[in-house]
């Protein structure tokens, strides 16, 4: 279970960035996020979200749903980092595990894009 | 086994809080009352040289947290050339061991060992303890100085269940393998700072299970599995590898000690192994004064002259941070060395710097000479104008992963050295002079 | 130190070049809650500067369902009298977290500048090379320049520079809802733009408090008559323009919301390329983001089709002309075709008289999708005022009963820490409608 998000629906209100940064953060800020609105290629009405989690990203653009691995080592980019630390800028989702009524991001999402399977 | 007799009596008495059967959870009381009990506040220097992480972040963000906050900054030059002078203790946390090994050198080796030897304390987790472990691979074996073995080294390497490129790295003839990662819980040793104490949890990335011999004392073993624990490899073979071997161990060396851990108690997202990692440390610092305080500054900017450095320093950070985290979003990746990293890097050493503007700006007066405050300035500027730049050549080059490595290199090294200019000064600026209030 | 605010303001003099830092004081925040209130304070204080205030909401940018609006406060060109513009979309959010709760930039630069505001910092910087640029290229150069694709802009295009008094504000590439002329206030002081970025954190005053709230309430708003529906198509469907969505749908692309409103209010049409294939589109600017109704709806009454005005919009946003002012010019003079209505963008006309009171007219003047139990020009004003005090967007306030006076005294009680007495909200709220 984790995380699902149609993208389809999504409006990108960001609604579920800063609910995810109130999170980490106990007070409202974007920084620490791990499920963002992608919004930079406005002038094309390109939007989508990217979440954070512990291996993958999963990435919801127009076209439909990516799921990538995190830190792969693709091709010849680099050899094996078995001390890689994480960096704690974005820490993973973790379903905002001590929340009773589940992820917030989800609760938070006024045309419910965000969903878990 | 159980562990020696400590062949050292303790170097002062024990704060009474930490012989408590029921350790406090919260980490400022008991930590504020060993600090109490010190004569005198130590002096820690923190190792961000070549072959470190930029784990050395959590333990700057962790000591100040609990009131270390005299605190300085080293490379392998620093402590090469006489740095470790006048320090209670250095403190080495992750990275790639045999890069640290190399970058430090014969020179550092012997500085370290002269630094422990005349009662210094070393402080080493994850690359930082394997550093000091015996070995025979160069350069690892220059830092011979504790007696105890690897016990996550395999001849022939295990399948990964995932997470492969993370599982294991070569040594020698054999690999360092790593059954799991994330928090694992660890139990204090009969005998030792911790002892009566419970059971508590730290994150192991890539850090040794160790097996000690006389006269070392296991601080802590790997205790059992944590639900946030992640296996790499089955769970038998994690349990074989890792449980009752030791996670923390303390190792004299003539009149000193170190303290190496597999896990990264510095970290700073687990606060009751922060607070233990103090309290071992406050256990073995040397005694008396420091064989030479560290000379006061030579002059103070104060006045209009702080608040336009900090103004300056806010501006510089700010719009660096914000070329930052908009390169996150950008897919590139550079191989530096034998890492690759990613733009995120960038943003973890600003924001170490950012989270300390704030102090800065409330300063009455800073340690800094006038020609030194233009030249943070002006290093801080041209690492806006670096990463816009990078951006740039992003944007325009075919090939960004490789055509802008050079850049990237440059500007990760650059960065890192502002982000410890900027510390420097944060730190340096504690006490009645600069005004920079310690955190309750 | 107030929470959801950064205890700062700008005071930017252009005549001297210099930024002044001064406290958000808590008599300001006592008597005028926040948003176009404070701002109006603010206008009162630095008068003699011909001020324009830049501000947000009390709630702006929270996890309150709404909470984008962001505005801009100043002298209009076309009214002679003290204006409200919302910025709405993702720039409302940016000043809020900019490091300043207001920004007044008063005086004239002697040279063209831009001002860029990030954390807590604010520069002002030469603009000559973007001086004349389009508003899409501004924005794109500032972008460049300080290296980063989410800075937010309020830019006055050329029509701005020239004088219009159809000179926008407009926010990155699009319209805002400023029916002022404040684009061309904020040329007439040599400033061709406002880029923003802010990075910080707001604290709360009760945490959990006041996300509780946000959530409950949020239930309850999704049973509104709005929910399911988005984008301009609906909007103008839910407000009687029944032919509307028929005239525009070839063209609709998808629908997107301003910050952390619920009702997508904005429309992306495509003028090149399939508006129902959905996936990135091969032109690099394939059509406009229709952020106003009245505009395409003023246009497709002078009986214009949609191509063709979306078209002339487009051509607006670049301009930075108000292309709903534009539209009422048209129909003022009966001009009933497209080349007529481009006739008029180089002609630095305005309609006859400017829009009625303070507050901009890009809101429906009734309720949308929703029974308020009342309406007319005075239940409007008011619903304006609290939308401008609280930082609510202005349409999605004409959809949403559940978010009350009440409800807001509470929000701002557990989120702000600021308790406001039922006078003092109705002092505030008629010393602004009217």
């Amino acid at each position: 279970m984790g995380i699902k998000i149609d993208p389809g629906k999504c409006t990108a209100c960001m609604a579920c960035e800063l609910a995810c940064g109130y999170h980490r953060d106990d007070a409202f800020a974007l920084l620490s996020a791990c499920i963002i609105a992608y919004r930079a290629r406005e002038l094309k009405d390109y939007f989508g979200v990217v979440l954070k989690e512990e291996d993958t990203l999963v990435i919801a653009r127009p076209e439909g749903l990516e799921v990538k691995r995190i830190g792969a080592v693709e091709e010849d980019q680099g050899e094996a980092d078995a001390s890689a630390k994480p960096m704690l800028l974005r820490e993973p989702c973790d379903l905002c595990a001590d929340r009773e009524g589940g992820p917030l991001c989800q609760t938070v999402c006024p045309v419910d894009a965000i969903y878990q399977g | 086994m159980l562990p020696s007799p400590d062949p050292r009596p303790p170097a002062r008495p024990r704060p009474a809080s930490g012989s408590s059967p029921s350790p406090p959870t919260q980490a400022g009381p008991v930590v504020g009352s060993a600090l109490a009990a010190l004569p005198r506040r130590p002096r820690l220097g923190i190792y961000c040289g070549g072959g470190a992480s930029h784990s050395w972040l959590w333990m700057v963000d962790s000591f100040e947290r609990l009131g270390l906050d005299d605190l300085c900054f080293l490379d392998e030059k620093g402590v090469a050339s006489g740095g470790l002078a006048g320090l209670d203790a250095l403190a080495v946390s992750g990275g790639d061991a045999f890069a640290l090994a190399g970058a430090l050198g014969p020179e550092g080796a012997e500085a370290i060992e002269s630094f422990v030897r005349s009662g210094g304390l070393y402080l080493g987790s994850c690359a930082g303890a394997y550093l000091c472990l015996r070995s025979s691979k160069a350069p690892l074996n220059l830092f011979n100085f504790v007696q105890a073995r690897i016990s996550n080294l395999a001849r022939e390497l295990p399948q990964p269940l995932m997470l492969a490129e993370k599982f294991s790295t070569p040594y020698g003839c054999a690999h360092v393998f790593h059954p799991v990662r994330e928090a694992v819980w660890l139990a204090p040793a009969e005998e030792g700072p911790w002892s009566g104490g419970g059971r508590f949890a730290a994150p192991l990335y890539g850090g040794p299970a160790m097996l000690p011999d006389d006269p070392c004392l296991a601080m802590a073993t790997y205790a059992d599995f944590h639900p946030r624990t992640r296996f790499l490899a089955p769970r038998e073979l994690a349990e074989a590898t890792l449980l009752g071997r030791a996670a923390a161990l303390r190792a004299p060396l003539g009149a000193g000690w170190l303290h190496l851990y597999g896990p990264h108690l510095e970290h700073p997202g687990f606060a009751e192994a922060n607070r233990l990692m103090a309290e071992a440390l406050t256990h073995d610092l040397p005694d008396g004064p420091p064989a030479s305080p560290p000379a006061s500054p030579p002059s103070w900017l104060a006045g209009e002259a702080v608040r336009g450095l900090a103004r300056q320093l806010r501006r510089e950070v700010s719009n660096s941070r914000i070329v930052a985290a908009g390169l996150e979003d950008h897919p590139v990746r550079w191989r530096i060395g034998a890492k690759v990293y990613e733009p995120a890097k960038f943003r973890v050493f600003l924001e170490a710097a950012w989270r300390r503007v704030p102090a800065l700006e409330r300063a009455s007066a800073l340690p800094l000479a006038p020609e030194e405050s233009l030249a943070l300035g002006e290093g801080w500027q041209e690492i806006t104008a670096g990463l816009r730049g990078l951006r740039r050549a992003l944007e325009d080059s075919p090939d960004p992963g490789r055509d802008t490595t050079g850049q990237a290199n440059r500007l990760f090294d650059q960065i890192k050295r502002a982000c410890v200019g900027l510390l420097t000064l944060h730190f340096a600026a504690r006490g009645p002079r600069g005004g920079i209030s310690r955190p309750h | 130190m107030p929470y959801l605010a950064s205890d700062k303001i700008a005071v930017i003099d252009l005549a001297t070049g210099s930024v002044e830092e001064l406290p958000l004081s808590e008599e300001l925040l006592n008597s005028r809650i926040g948003g176009a209130a404070v701002a109006q304070a603010l206008y009162a204080e630095h008068e003699e500067g011909d001020p324009l205030v830049l501000g947000a909401g009390l709630l702006t940018g929270t996890l309150l369902s709404g909470s984008s609006l962001g505005l801009i406060s100043g002298k209009s060109p076309r009214t002679g009298a003290l204006a409200h513009a919302p910025l709405t979309l993702y720039a409302g959010l940016e000043i809020k977290y900019s490091g300043f709760d207001y920004i007044v930039i008063k005086g004239r630069s002697a040279e063209p500048v831009y001002l860029w505001v990030h954390d807590g910092i604010a520069d002002i910087e030469p603009a000559a090379e973007i001086w004349n640029a389009d508003v899409w290229t501004a924005t794109q150069e500032v972008r460049k320049a300080m290296g980063d694709e989410l800075i937010q802009t309020l830019v006055a295009g050329p029509a701005a520079v020239a004088g219009s008094p159809l000179g926008q504000v407009m926010i990155n590439f699009w319209a805002s809802g400023d029916r002022f002329g404040l684009g061309s206030a904020l040329a007439a002081k040599n400033v061709k733009l406002v880029a923003l970025r802010g990075m910080g954190l707001i604290e709360i005053n009760d945490p959990e408090a006041y996300v509780a709230a946000c959530v409950g309430l949020l239930g309850e708003l999704k049973s509104g008559g709005w929910a399911g529906k988005k984008g301009l198509m609906d909007l103008a469907a839910g407000l009687g323009e029944a032919d509307f969505a028929a005239w525009l749908a070839p063209l609709a692309h998808r629908h997107r919301a301003g910050f952390n409103t619920p009702f997508a209010a904005n429309t992306f049409v495509f003028l090149e390329g399939d508006p129902k294939e959905l996936k990135e589109p091969a032109a690099p600017e394939p059509g406009v983001l229709l952020t106003d109704l009245d505009a395409p709806l003023s246009l497709m009454k002078l009986g214009l089709d949609a191509k063709e005005a979306c078209a002339i919009i487009r051509d607006c946003a670049k301009a930075g002309l108000d292309a709903a002012g534009l539209a009422e010019l048209a129909a003022a003079g009966g001009v009933k075709d497209a080349a007529g209505v481009r006739g008029l963008m180089s002609a630095g006309d305005a309609p006859a008289s400017g829009p009625a009171g303070p507050f901009s007219p890009c809101a429906p003047d009734k309720a949308a999708f929703a029974d308020f139990g009342q309406g007319g020009p005075e239940w409007w004003r008011r619903r304006m005022a609290l939308a401008y005090v609280f930082g609510l967007d202005p349409v999605f306030a004409l959809m949403s009963p559940q978010i009350d006076e009440a409800k807001l005294i509470e929000l701002a009680e557990v989120g702000a820490g600021l308790s406001i007495a039922p006078a003092t909200l109705e002092q505030v709220l008629s010393g602004l409608a009217g």
